[in-house]
């Protein structure tokens, strides 16, 4: 048996003696998916050379006060996928915290979707600015606290995508030595480099269950509070209807999680269809998955229901009036588009909560809806607020429609995202083919063996070290006593920051990796 | 002590080379000269610069001199003199360098204007629903939320009040031009344009602005500073008659509707119109504290 060979379908993934599919050479379908990605980051390219050369005249965005939106598809979809990081946040919380084990199966789509997401995201708000190259450098050099957009870079982009990467990195070791002795032989040196020395030991996977335990302990308050700051963006605004409120932050979060969890079970049931993952990826999880989309958006439709009926009674002409606009005006197809999309995943969610049956098929509907309800919410929030609603009596109210170029960019990088995916599966297994959790967390005792206490204070102090270099950089980047746009203190303090909050993470790959003083007994092996 | 006077020998020698004179034999006597020559001029140096300083001051006149305190600038627009003749936004466009955008439909909305004519409608009891056009600059905020939003600290407040654009430093993401209330900042969505004819003709005192990045109104910042410089060079302090038609959109007003100034002079013209009864800013409701005033229409002809 060649070494790309993989296993026969559905077949147990961890006696066997090579990696479980997708793991393996790209079939047919596969093939035909990377052409259409690649044709589709060709056109991507293609627009954005010419965003680049001609300058942003080539979108469809205009200036605001002259029935233009100057913030439109970049914006929506850095929202929108950073939206769809609550993926794996929702998986590893109720894995880690409610002792989920169904969903174990998914943890690793789950954080490889957060991560696909979140660079591409990162990658969509570069492009997006009047002077990519300049923004590299100025922001990393003079970001303020002060702007909304200083979470966003900070937390969002370099926080949360980093965390995603260690827990992910972290989980993937006990597979990657798996993979370094059976997967495929090109690959080896790539599963050894990932393994660091893994040897499935139980004192390794109870360190591994507290480092993880306590990564998404940090890593749920943190997307959260990122998350937020997207919605601050919007949130503080007084000066465009529709936008000031209070709802825009924990609403965003809402949504966030439900068109997160809507595309997991889309992308799960894909898996499970496609390498016949049923006994790897049983109903209990879909229905467990259902539940808590039912809940979202159920807390998604009450925060809309509340925010647009206050819109509508609102004491200023301007806001009463773009709460029309958006409910009989011009984008009412688009809203009730919207509210129906939600009602539609709510009532799936629903019925099956109640009949405690599982459809997968209803629910794929369901994570499908929940999705195109996600995009046109966010249109809904960035787009008409500028176009209609200025506050002085400028003529004529336009309409944001992409441009061609908008689009051909917005697809390729998405493409960019889901080659990603693609390419990542057949090289790693997406399912995870050993649970390190397991039959451990109740033993999860102090470890008393070897240079514990040495191991234990070095990732402490590399945790502390992180958060004094991050509290350091905030400080110097926000000059507190200082007017909101004055410089930080030293230049680049912004990546101080970013520099303490990645320090901070690395605590928990320093405690799992930190090398033992002597070789562990054979007692302590598995 | 051998090398260092041999060192010196040398450069003693150097000296009179590059002079054209012939070199003298090294000894102690001419150390010692060498010596005082330096340290006379290194003296010298030091003291003679105080000391013209010190004659130039004494030429100068003791009182105060511009420059020498804080100003605010303010504007106040009279809607009841103005006749929305558009000669405002003309002059501010040929004084800023601010770009055509001609009438191809691809640059439809993306037209800048730092001032712009805008028809706004005033309901009054006693004469009903009245339509007008008013001039509309960048109203410089005192507590302006462009500022606070943006990024990289592109955007800020000067000393004088003035709502200022870093070119260099904005980025392009718009977020500026998204918290404008009043929606008077400028995005160049593409590589600003000038008929060819017209381009030996741009003003030399303001920079042009790339592709990329926003711009705005800066109440002619480029004029205030060279009269106010010019006045602190010659000792002088710029009385208020000075300011009221600095920016372009004033001195071009044929009806004199526009008034700029310092609102910190107690004396000014500027200060004395935006205290008066028919004073009003835009959205004072925000409470973003414009620093541009309109007077309404004035009834006492009327009644």
């Amino acid at each position: 048996m060649s070494t790309w060979d993989a296993a026969p379908l559905g077949s147990p993934p961890v006696e066997s003696e090579t990696l479980p599919r997708p793991v393996g050479p790209l079939g047919p379908i596969s093939w035909a998916a990377v052409f259409v990605y690649a044709a589709l980051i060709a056109w991507g390219l293609y627009g954005h050379l010419q965003q680049e050369h001609h300058g942003l005249v080539m979108t469809n965005m205009r200036n605001p006060g002259m029935g233009g939106a100057s913030w439109g598809l970049g914006i929506m979809m850095y929202i929108y996928l950073v939206g769809l990081g609550f993926a794996s946040v929702t998986t590893v919380a109720l894995i880690h915290f409610g002792r989920v084990r169904e969903l174990e199966p998914l943890a690793r789509m789950a954080e490889l979707l957060t991560i696909c997401c979140l660079a591409v995201a990162a990658i969509f708000v570069v492009l997006d600015l009047g002077r990519p190259f300049v923004g590299l450098w100025n922001l990393p050099a003079y970001a303020k606290p002060a702007s909304p957009f200083f979470g966003t870079f900070t937390l969002v982009v370099a926080g949360e995508l980093f965390a995603s990467m260690v827990y992910f990195y972290l989980d993937g070791r006990a597979d990657a030595a798996k993979a370094a002795k059976v997967g495929p032989k090109p690959f080896r040196w790539f599963y050894r480099l990932w393994a660091a020395g893994w040897k499935d030991r139980r004192i390794e996977r109870r360190r591994h269950h507290r480092a993880g335990f306590l990564l998404a302990l940090v890593i749920l308050p943190l997307i959260v509070l990122a998350y937020s700051t997207l919605g601050f963006v919007f949130g503080i605004q007084g000066g465009r209807p529709g936008w000031f409120s209070a709802l825009q932050a924990p609403g965003f979060v809402v949504l966030a999680f439900a068109s997160g969890v809507g595309a997991l079970i889309v992308i799960a049931a894909m898996m499970r269809a496609s390498y016949a993952m049923h006994d790897l990826i049983s109903l209990k999880a879909f229905r467990l998955l259902g539940n808590f989309l039912c809940i979202a958006t159920g807390v998604q439709l009450y925060f809309m229901a509340v925010e647009d009926l206050t819109f509508t009674y609102a004491s200023t002409r301007a806001e009463s009036a773009l709460a029309q606009e958006i409910m009989f005006g011009d984008f009412a197809p688009l809203f009730w588009f919207t509210v129906a999309a939600f009602v539609a995943t709510f009532g799936i969610t629903l019925w099956q909560f109640v009949t405690k049956r599982v459809h997968v098929g209803w629910l794929v509907m369901a994570g499908l809806l929940v999705n195109a309800g996600a995009l046109l919410r966010r249109y809904l929030i960035v787009v008409p607020s500028q176009t209609h609603g200025t506050l002085l009596h400028y003529e004529g109210h336009g309409m944001y429609v992409p441009s061609v170029w908008e689009l051909g960019a917005a697809f390729g990088l998405c493409a960019v995202g889901a080659l990603g995916f693609l390419l990542f599966m057949h090289v790693f297994p997406i399912v995870p083919l050993s649970h390190p959790l397991e039959g451990d967390e109740k033993s999860a005792r102090a470890e008393t063996t070897g240079r514990w206490w040495f191991r234990r204070a070095v990732a402490t102090a590399v945790l502390f070290a992180g958060m004094i270099v991050a509290l350091v950089g905030l400080l110097l980047s926000a000059r507190v006593g200082t007017v909101a746009y004055d410089d930080p203190l030293l230049p680049f303090s912004p990546v101080i920051f970013i520099a303490g909050l990645m320090i901070c993470f690395l605590a928990a790959v320093s405690y799992e990796l930190f090398p033992p003083s002597r070789p562990q007994s054979e007692a302590d092996a598995a | 002590m051998k090398t260092m006077r041999r060192a010196l020998d040398w450069s003693r020698s150097l000296l009179h080379r590059l002079l054209g004179e012939t070199a003298p034999q090294p000894g102690r006597r001419s150390f010692a000269r060498v010596l005082a020559a330096v340290s006379g001029s290194l003296l010298g140096l030091l003291v003679l610069p105080r000391w013209s300083r010190a004659e130039d001051e004494e030429e100068e006149p003791s009182g105060p001199r511009e420059g020498d305190f804080k100003r605010r600038w303010g504007m106040v627009i009279d809607l009841d003199t103005c006749t929305a003749c558009g000669a405002c936004a003309v002059a501010c466009k040929t004084e800023n360098n601010v770009p055509f955008t001609g009438r191809d439909p691809l640059r439809e909305a993306t037209a800048i204007q730092w001032m712009t004519l805008l028809p706004g409608e005033l309901q009054d009891e006693a004469f009903g629903v009245e339509s007008f056009t008013f001039p509309l600059p960048c109203l410089h905020c005192e507590d302006p939320p462009c500022t606070k939003v943006c990024p990289v600290g592109a955007t800020y407040q000067t000393e004088e009040g003035i709502t200022a654009q870093i070119f260099d430093r904005c980025i392009g993401c718009r977020y500026c031009q998204v918290a404008c209330p009043y929606s008077r900042r400028y995005f160049n969505w593409g590589e600003p344009q000038w008929p060819e004819s017209y381009r030996n003709f741009l003003n030399p005192d303001v920079s042009t602005r790339p592709k990329g990045v926003v711009e705005k109104c800066t109440f002619c910042h480029q004029r205030t500073r060279d009269v106010r410089e010019e006045a602190r060079v010659a000792g002088e302090v710029l009385e208020d008659e000075a300011f009221r038609s600095l920016p372009a959109c004033a001195e071009a007003c044929p009806a004199n509707s526009i008034v700029f100034g310092d609102l910190l002079d107690e004396k000014s013209e500027v200060r004395r119109l935006s205290r008066s009864s028919r004073a009003v800013r835009l959205l004072e409701s925000l409470g973003t504290e414009p620093k541009v005033w309109y007077l309404g229409r004035d009834r006492r002809e009327d009644t």
